[in-house]
């Protein structure tokens, strides 16, 4: 006998995947798989769905039905797939470009909506697939090849915009902290309406190498050292401290039961 | 149990060096036949889930399973007579 990573749910005939050395979807893909095999779900009741990017390419490695669609519209297929048979648990896998830049105006509305499913979006603060190109996730500052003065627009916080959107559960975590993400992610399985988990994920060659990230692992003690847990977060704030520039929390953002759309008859 | 690397599927990221609390996992130094260098396994039978696996009846610890990207770090039975026993460090 031997213990491989979740046998049962990888196409193991397809791996090794193509994303690079020690980029973080691969590890943000073992901590939702097994987030899945905690909740037991059968691989015929399931469906992962992507739009276009390297974290859209997650689903085409694992052993249940899936959707790769195109770039932006993951949300938009499986309102579709979760509104015609609501039988099926939806996992979505999408990029900050993907879900933020051309499918905002999809992001908003499925958390309006609060459509039964679990939407994981792998962060990596640029266009991985195309390049390195800046996304609205792109921290000012940061180097791309659309900003090489560094980037200065505001970026989107994923999490605060689901939140104010209607999510009924959302979370911060990034590839470092793969136990609290497993369960962050196992909870948005288990909670009814939309569950945003937000992953903050390295991306060794389009951001790192040119963001004094150079190595895989600088990259993920970055990330390691720049979260800050909400509770601590808030902690500041009601002291008035500001929380120093290139931070980011992570955490619980909002857990509630508003009503949702497509939930299991 | 016994802890391996899959070397037709590891990258050498070395995100595997970072987690392990025994420190188990060392830079590699030498490349192998797809041109990777795969971290070395300073004396793997420290490993929580080889020793004690059996004991509780499920995974343990797992930290570097888990954050390894390319699904490589696996565990296989071991042969009971096999040199590298399991020793029980306290
Ligand atoms: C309609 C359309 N516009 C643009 C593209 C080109 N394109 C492919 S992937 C991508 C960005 C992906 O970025 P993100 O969603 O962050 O995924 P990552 O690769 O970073 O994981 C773009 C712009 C496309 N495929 N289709
Ligand atoms: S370009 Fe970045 S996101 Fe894409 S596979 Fe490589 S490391 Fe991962
Ligand atoms: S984490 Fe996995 S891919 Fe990376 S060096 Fe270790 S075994 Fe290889
Ligand atoms: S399971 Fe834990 S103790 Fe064992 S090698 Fe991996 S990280 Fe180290
Ligand atoms: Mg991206």
């Amino acid at each position: 006998m031997s213990t491989r990573v979740f046998e049962k749910w990888y196409r193991e005939d397809r791996l090794p995947h193509i994303f690079c050395t020690g980029c973080g979807n691969g590890t943000v893909m073992n901590c939702a798989i097994k987030a899945v095999d905690t909740m037991q779900w059968e691989i015929d009741d399931t469906i992962f769905i992507s739009g276009i990017g390297c974290s859209s390419r997650a689903p085409g490695y694992i052993t249940t039905d899936s959707l790769h669609t195109t770039h932006g519209r993951a949300l938009t297929f499986a309102t579709g797939v979760k509104m015609a048979n609501p039988d099926l648990n939806v996992v979505v896998f999408t990029g900050d470009g993907d879900l933020s830049a051309i499918g905002g105006n999809h992001f908003i509305h499925a958390c309006r909506r609060n459509i039964d499913m679990t939407v994981i979006c792998m962060n990596n603060m640029i266009y991985g697939m195309t390049g390195g190109q800046g996304s609205p996730c792109t921290p000012v500052g940061k180097i791309s090849t659309t900003t090489p003065y560094g980037a200065t627009e505001p970026t989107f916080d994923l999490a605060g915009l689901a939140v104010a959107a209607g999510a009924n559960h959302v979370a911060r975590w990034t590839s470092y902290h793969t136990k609290e993400l497993t369960k962050a992610i196992e909870t948005g399985l288990s909670t009814e309406g939309l569950s945003f988990i937000e992953a903050m994920v390295q991306c060794p060659t389009a951001y790192g190498r040119r963001n004094k990230l150079r190595t895989v692992t600088d990259m993920v003690e970055w990330m390691r050292t720049h979260s800050i847990l909400l509770q601590k977060a808030r902690r500041m704030e009601a002291e008035g401290k500001s929380i120093p520039e290139d931070f980011f929390t992570v955490g619980e953002f909002i857990h509630r039961q508003r009503p949702a759309m497509g939930v299991k008859r | 149990m016994k802890l391996k690397i899959d070397e037709q599927r590891c990258k050498g990221c070395n995100l595997c060096t970072t987690v392990c609390p025994y420190n188990i996992f060392q830079e590699g130094r030498k490349l192998n036949e797809r041109g990777i260098i795969v971290p070395i396994l300073d004396r793997p039978q420290r490993c929580t889930n080889c020793r004690l696996r059996h004991l509780y009846g499920r995974q343990l610890c797992g930290a570097c399973q888990m954050i390894c990207p390319d699904q490589a770090i696996y565990w296989v039975e071991e042969d009971p007579y096999s040199e590298e026993s399991v020793v029980i460090e306290f």
